[in-house]
């Protein structure tokens, strides 16, 4: 299953740990992986929209499988039916499972009723990626986007998202928030819930 | 003695269903199943009891017909793992038991990079496995 960490370096073999069957895929073999398949989507397409949607779907099959996992995984039987409960799942438990770490900051949007954004300093995917000028605002954080979509979608709340760049002051590098936007049908529910 | 086990998705479509026994028709079970989706989706639209039990995944007996009890649990995807039944005097423990082995062995086939969501589960491995399950059950 994926399962991303940083690679331990052990100066004597003899004392690394062994498996307790905790899932950790070295970092570097990710970010090749990822790298290849940017690279590859890239030659098959002609524009930015079609390559970010390209990521988007590849995401969204790893949220899908991710959810079941995950829902399997947790011993509390509980199913997600609440707005903010499916989005602390994403933000801690999902996060957690994919990066090794919760996502920086869950927040919900001041202009629209329906938009929640999830904000990261550096999302893991990005760490080896500079994206060129030419490129625009395109962000390989959309394979993100997709898995949270994926995850959103197979719960029971259909949901548009994307990946923007945000720029901070005193940072270089701007920070990347995944925005949510839900369907009309979820705000619906949840207001009837309560 | 389970006699058949049936995984539905989220749109109530068929994704796998196995029958354990030769003598019953294969059709009055395939029936029997079809007719427990309409009570799973009673139970999880009009729940008796509001609180902690709302969301629970295991759903317990569905309903009991005349040689035969229904079993249900409902995963986070809204898929349904549905299990019929012959014994009359079966433990609420062995069924939950049951539908973890049965949960596990799903998200397994699932996450098959070539599973595609939404059509039929053509793994032999979860066959395989489901068997194996079924077998050591009661």
């Amino acid at each position: 299953m994926i399962g991303v960490g940083k690679i331990k370096q052990y100066s004597n073999v003899l004392d690394k740990p062994l498996g307790k069957g905790k899932q950790e895929v070295s970092l570097s073999a990710f970010a090749f992986l990822f790298s290849e398949l940017v690279q590859y989507n890239q030659t098959q397409v002609d524009n930015i929209a079609e390559l970010e949607r390209r990521l988007e779907d590849a995401g969204y099959a790893v949220g899908a499988r991710v959810l079941e996992l995950l829902c399997h995984r947790e011993k509390g039987n509980r199913r997600e039916t609440r707005l903010l409960g499916i989005l602390s799942f994403i933000h801690s438990t999902v996060w957690k499972v994919l990066f090794g770490k919760v996502a920086d900051s869950l927040e919900k949007g001041t202009e629209h009723e329906d938009e929640y954004m999830i904000s990261e300093k550096e999302l893991l995917v990005n760490r080896f990626i500079s994206i060129p000028k030419d490129m625009g605002a395109f962000n390989c954080g959309a394979f993100v986007a997709g898995v949270v979509r994926g995850v959103l979608d197979n719960a029971g709340f259909p949901a548009v998202v994307t990946a923007h760049f945000v720029p901070v002051d005193g940072q270089q590098r701007p920070r990347t928030t995944i925005l949510i936007k839900f369907a009309e049908e979820v705000l619906q529910r949840e207001a009837r819930l309560g | 003695m389970i006699v058949c086990v049936a995984v539905v998705g989220h749109q109530n479509n068929p994704l796998y269903i196995q029958s354990f026994t030769e003598a019953d028709d294969a059709l009055k079970l395939h029936h029997i199943v079809h007719c427990s989706l309409d009570v799973v989706d009673e139970r999880v639209n009009n729940p008796k009891r509001s609180g902690p039990t709302l969301n629970e995944t295991y759903l317990g007996v569905l309903y009991p017909t005349e040689n035969y009890k229904v079993y249900g649990y409902l995963t986070n995807t809204k898929v349904k793992l549905i299990m019929v039944t012959t014994d009359l005097d079966v433990r609420d423990a062995d069924v939950r038991n049951f539908y973890r082995g049965f949960h596990a062995a799903y998200v397994n086939a699932v996450s098959n990079p070539f599973h595609v969501p939404g059509k039929k589960i053509t793994s032999k491995t979860f066959a395989e496995k489901v068997s194996t399950i079924v077998k050591s059950f009661g």
